[in-house]
């Protein structure tokens, strides 16, 4: 690949250099070279096949292993060379505030008309009007178990009140989503979520240190916690989708529970750091609207399985595979919670961390 | 010649300086700072190490790690006396072959490991499957994985490599007469080793301890993934405030605390050895 990429490179200097003068020969001129901050499994070549034999342009990919380590990344100053990144749609404000991210311009991406409603209205992502985070792809996190060592499908209060399946549960070790969940157990209203006040903050904590004797463990990395399904050591957690996907296909019985209190939605967004401009920046404009668009969303809705923020390539989907990633009922996102990035995120880690450490 | 030497050694000297000493001033001068959502506010100020010092949790958690350290260090003295005594003075033409064989584990990497005893201590696990079959029990011992029993269990087996290297070096150099002659003068066992044997080895137990204890006090894989919901450690904490709350600041401040409280701990150590005899040729390469 590589080798390929140095050998295209080469002809298209040589090709370009010796025609300069004469012919304007634009198709040959050397199209720009792209680096994305990606997380590996959005970025698989064949999902990227067509646009790059189109476009012509190339891509290397820059691997992320946790929001926080992009952010920490570009904000260390390895913005310089990225011309695309891949932040949470909750952590656009970060790059926002630390003026790491140019506006963009939505005229230039067509697909952007077909952007879901619940994306549209939301204001995650953007500032006085002006769009610096695009949603790109989304999905639940939600409550997977064990259909086999279950009773009944649970709900959230599994994890606070004591039951036979105390000693058998997990909590992924993330504040915002500790205490989020913490806070729908506790029936905080939606709106107050993300603005909790001392008294709720002191409540939160009260639960999620009674939570923390009916936990087996708190998981840190997906391919951990469902290695715990799959021993039994766990019967249900607060979990990502994969597990449920892949254990399933690996014969246990693994269900998704729809918990009263509500779910939490996701969704990452697609960002250009400050600095990229010219002919990089159109390309990245041309990669963006082939990332939102049918090509790339049915890939994506079959191999990821995740649905992207535009209705795109959902005419072009069997109704098992809208199921699978929440679009055959595009009420259902009207329950999710969706992560947004709390007022005072700070004292949240400090008590998540005053949790752990009782 | 000492000229030329001290040409050579500059590079060293200076890409220590580059790779190890710059990156800790950074993190010293950090720990002055705030943080305002994602503003660092570099007017210096305290603020940060009144936080650690006025919060239970990071004392705490501070105070938990060196205390893990030390219960790990104990595990692994115990345990590394009689296999350090075994392979010096049982080894034979087969020392060295030992001693490599006792480093074997740590060619296998951290995960590979903490998996490894996860199969072996899990409630479907080896043992407990074993105990259920020969009817010890009837139900799964849980505390046997994800409780701070497993994490100090492991860690212990993680290092107590570098605990026996330290404690053989301090069998090696100790003179058998000495151990014959106070048996022949009628010391019980216990005596013996309480008198002489312990004594004699004693650098090589601090040796031994003060790299377990700095590892253990360092680790953050292994509590946190064989530690169960308990396995918090003040390293994760650290992770936590540079990662998820974007608090370089505080995170510095603690990572400088740790840092200071544990170059004290190896002062002290450092000093108790180096009133030894064996202790300062260790050290200094005198005999």
């Amino acid at each position: 690949m590589t080798h390929d990429m140095h050998r295209r490179r080469f002809l298209q200097a040589v090709l370009a250099g010796t025609a300069a003068s004469a012919l304007p020969l634009k198709a040959l001129a050397a199209q720009p070279d792209l680096l994305w901050m990606v997380w590996e499994n959005l970025a698989k070549d064949e999902y990227l096949a067509p646009f790059l034999a189109r476009s012509g342009v190339t891509i290397s990919k820059n691997f992320i292993g946790s929001d926080d380590e992009q952010f920490a990344k570009l904000r260390a100053g390895g913005d310089s060379s990225v011309d695309l990144i891949t932040p949470g749609l909750d952590k656009v404000d970060y790059y926002m505030a630390s003026g790491l991210v140019q506006e963009i311009d939505l005229a230039k991406i067509p697909n952007t008309a077909k952007i879901y409603d619940a994306f549209k209205n939301s204001p995650l992502g953007k500032a006085d009007g002006k769009t610096y985070g695009l949603p790109f792809y989304w999905g639940i996190n939600p409550l997977v178990y064990r259909k086999d060592l279950m009773d009944a499908e649970p709900d959230w209060s599994v994890f606070f009140e004591d039951s036979k399946y105390a000693g058998k549960l997990a909590m992924r070790d993330y504040a915002l989503e500790a205490v989020m969940i913490a806070a729908m157990y506790l029936e905080i209203p939606r709106d107050q979520i993300f603005h909790l006040d001392d008294a709720q903050l002191a409540e939160v904590k009260k639960a999620l240190i009674a939570q923390k004797k009916l936990l087996r463990t708190y998981w840190s990395s997906i391919g951990d916690l469902t290695n715990l399904f799959a021993t039994g050591e766990v019967v249900a957690a607060y979990s990502w989708v994969p597990p449920y996907h892949e254990l399933n296909a690996r014969g246990l019985s693994m269900g998704i529970a729809n918990p009263k209190q509500g779910t939490i939605g996701w969704a990452d967004s697609l960002a250009i750091p400050k600095g990229v401009e010219g002919e990089k920046l159109e390309a990245v404009y041309a990669l963006i609207d082939y990332l939102l668009g049918e090509d790339y969303g049915k890939m994506l809705a079959v191999g990821g399985p995740y649905a992207q923020s535009t209705s795109s390539a959902r005419d072009m989907l069997s109704k098992e595979e809208r199921e699978t990633i929440f679009i055959e009922d595009m009420s259902v996102m009207d329950s999710f919670i969706w992560r947004s990035n709390p007022e005072r995120y700070n004292d949240w880690v400090a008590l998540w961390n005053e949790v752990k450490a009782s | 010649m000492s000229r030329t030497g001290n040409w050579l050694a500059a590079p060293v000297v200076l890409a220590l300086i580059a790779t190890c000493l710059v990156p800790m001033g950074v993190l010293f001068a950090y720990s002055f700072f705030q943080v305002d959502f994602v503003a660092i506010n570099t007017d210096p100020t305290l603020k940060n190490y009144a936080k650690i010092i006025g919060s239970e949790t990071y004392r705490s958690l501070i105070g938990r790690a060196f205390l893990s350290g030390a219960v790990v260090v104990a595990i692994t003295a115990v345990i590394g006396y009689p296999v350090a005594w075994f392979v010096a003075r049982r080894g034979g033409e087969w020392k060295s072959a030992l001693l490599t064989l006792l480093l074997v584990p740590l060619y296998t990497g951290d995960m590979v490991r903490i998996f490894a005893w996860r199969v072996i201590l899990g409630a479907e696990g080896v043992i407990n499957r074993f105990a259920q079959w020969a009817g010890l029990i009837t139900e799964p011992i849980q505390v046997l994985l994800f409780s701070p029993i497993a994490s100090h269990l492991v860690l212990a087996y993680n290092f107590l490599p570098f605990m026996v290297m330290g404690l053989w070096l301090g069998y090696e150099a100790l003179d058998d007469a000495l151990v014959e002659a106070a048996r022949d003068l009628g010391a019980p066992p216990v005596a013996v080793f309480r008198r002489v044997v312990l004594p004699m080895t004693l650098p090589g137990l601090i040796a031994g301890g003060m790299m377990v204890f700095v590892m253990v006090v360092g680790d953050y894989m292994t509590p946190q993934l064989l530690g169960g919901a308990s396995g918090v450690t003040v390293i994760s904490a650290i992770n936590d405030l540079f990662g998820t709350a974007f608090d370089w600041p505080l995170g510095s401040a603690i990572a400088c605390t740790l840092l200071a409280l544990l170059g004290l701990f190896l002062a002290v150590a450092a000093y108790a050895l180096s009133r030894m005899n064996l202790g300062r040729s260790l050290i200094s390469g005198e005999a």
